[in-house]
């Protein structure tokens, strides 16, 4: 909180926010939504909620450019009455940074001789650089007006693939740049549950890759490159926790709130299973750590906890759509379903 | 002179300190009123109630005012009695009360109200609930107007 006027505006903001968590959609609504006959069935459904003004078609690529356009109205909404706009900034910037990996791997392939390796479908428009700005300027050469220190690492990542033509490993330095960036953000707005809800992101990232890593048998000694600093857990020690047996993670990280998610995970046997159900389990831990603002009429943080609960709808939605449009089995659908609400 | 002096500043801060905390009171709660009702103008009525009530403490400075400015013999055209100035300073003690507390109060009272205006956004059927919580600022409120109207009552002039 910066000054007494910045307080009085987080109030109008919060009760705003409160009013509009009222039309988020819950996982019952998905729930009924995945037992739609088909897909025009499911159409008929969304008339009722928000997403039926950007519906245009049925068609699977309808349905995404329906969500992002979704949630994109939503920022555009918030972006007009919250005072920080650093708090939607740190909700939008993977995007910029997912916006920049499509780009360079793009031009990357054109480099390489592949003359159809731009892919500009798979541009987000949810990033705060406009898509046609960031393309021009990657095109161009001219990063000048980029933020985040984008005008620094885009030479390097050129630099990189000049020297390794390993597209994986600029990804990584995009990744390690991304989350360096989201946390001076978060630093400068002073906000200490978003510095926090940060950190515990990059916990999330690395514990999510350090699951990956070890399912693959990967060498501990050589993992520390594929994680991110800045967490609440160290890097070195998650790069060490390949070593020890995955159902003793929690244990070890019992002294931090993702520990708790690993034991949790553990105890249902799911390490072992479906990596969505990982992924899933993080992105509701990631929600929780927000969960106290939920008590409080003024905190920032209401903003962000508001925007992850969007992002977790679309995700519920994305995945309702495509059970239904493509047949499948909806008993594993619902289970993907997370409590964004 | 310095007693009338002592007793009118009692009553100026009784009505400007009360006045001022519900003042920020009432502004804190609006704030959280137009963000409901930005979303849904049907809670209009409740959100009015609960944004009213962190007026009261200015209402009970006001009182207080009258209360002195009567005992002083300056309302009516009869002319102001003679005091002390231990008797002018017996009366600013006795405005004190009304002044700190409906100052502060008032903005408690105010937050409580925005949360509690917060509350019927998502919980409509909670408007009772949703009145209490602010109403219990108030209980001191009213504390600090019956201390000082018996305190008032206690000091003798003229």
């Amino acid at each position: 909180m910066k000054d007494r006027r910045a307080e009085a505006n987080y109030v109008y903001t919060v009760a705003r926010l409160r009013g509009m968590e009222n039309n988020l959609l819950d996982t019952a609504f998905f729930s009924r939504l995945m037992d739609s006959t088909g897909i025009d069935d499911a159409v008929k459904a969304l008339g009722e909620t928000s997403y039926s003004q950007w519906i245009s078609g049925s068609s699977t690529g309808n349905f995404d450019k329906a969500i992002d356009s979704e949630i994109l109205a939503t920022c555009e909404e918030l972006k007009s009455f919250v005072p920080d706009q650093e708090i939607l900034d740190i909700f939008r910037m993977p995007y910029d940074f997912h916006n920049l990996k499509v780009l360079l791997k793009g031009l990357f392939k054109v480099r390489s001789g592949e003359l159809e390796g731009r892919r500009y479908d798979l541009l987000s428009k949810l990033g705060t650089i406009d898509t046609d700005e960031l393309t021009n300027s990657i095109e161009t050469e001219e990063y000048g007006f980029l933020p985040y220190g984008l005008t620094d690492l885009i030479p390097q990542c050129w630099q990189l693939w000049e020297q390794t033509k390993n597209a994986q490993a600029v990804e990584l330095l995009i990744d390690h740049h991304m989350f360096r960036a989201m946390l001076k953000v978060a630093e400068d707005l002073n906000v200490s549950e978003i510095t926090n809800w940060v950190k515990n992101k990059i916990d999330a990232e690395n514990l999510r890759a350090a699951i990956r890593l070890s399912r693959m048998k990967y060498d501990s000694s050589k993992a520390l490159q594929f994680f991110h600093d800045g967490g609440t857990i160290r890097a070195d020690d998650i790069a060490k926790l390949l070593n020890e047996p995955m159902d003793t993670w929690g244990r070890i990280l019992s002294y931090t709130n993702i520990g708790k998610v690993l034991n949790s995970l553990n105890e249902q046997g799911d390490m072992k299973f479906a990596l969505s159900d990982v992924s899933k389990a993080f992105d509701e831990f990631l929600l929780n750590v927000l969960e106290n603002a939920k008590f409080s009429m003024d905190a920032p943080a209401n903003v962000l906890l508001f925007l992850l609960s969007k992002e977790a709808e679309a995700r519920n939605m994305r995945v309702a759509l495509v059970c239904v449009a493509g047949g499948l089995d909806r008993e594993f659908g619902r289970r993907l379903l997370s409590n964004g609400r | 002179m310095l007693g009338l002096s002592l007793a009118l500043f009692g009553a100026a801060l009784a009505a400007a300190l009360a006045g001022i905390g519900s003042a920020i009171g009432i502004g804190v709660a609006g704030g959280a009123a137009a963000g409901v009702m930005t979303e849904d103008p049907n809670k209009f009525g409740s959100c009015l109630i609960l944004q009213a009530l962190p007026g009261t403490q200015g209402i009970y400075g006001l009182l207080i005012a009258f209360f002195v400015l009567n005992k002083l013999g300056l309302l009516g055209g009869a002319g102001a009695v003679d005091l002390t100035w231990n008797q002018g300073l017996q009366i600013l003690a006795s405005c004190l009360p009304i002044a700190v507390v409906g100052w502060y109060s008032a903005i408690w009272q105010g937050k409580t109200s925005a949360a509690s205006i917060q509350m019927i956004s998502k919980k409509p059927e909670a408007m009772g609930k949703a009145i209490i919580l602010p109403a219990m600022v108030e209980t001191y409120a009213v504390l600090a107007l019956l201390t000082s109207i018996l305190m008032l009552m206690g000091v003798q002039v003229g």
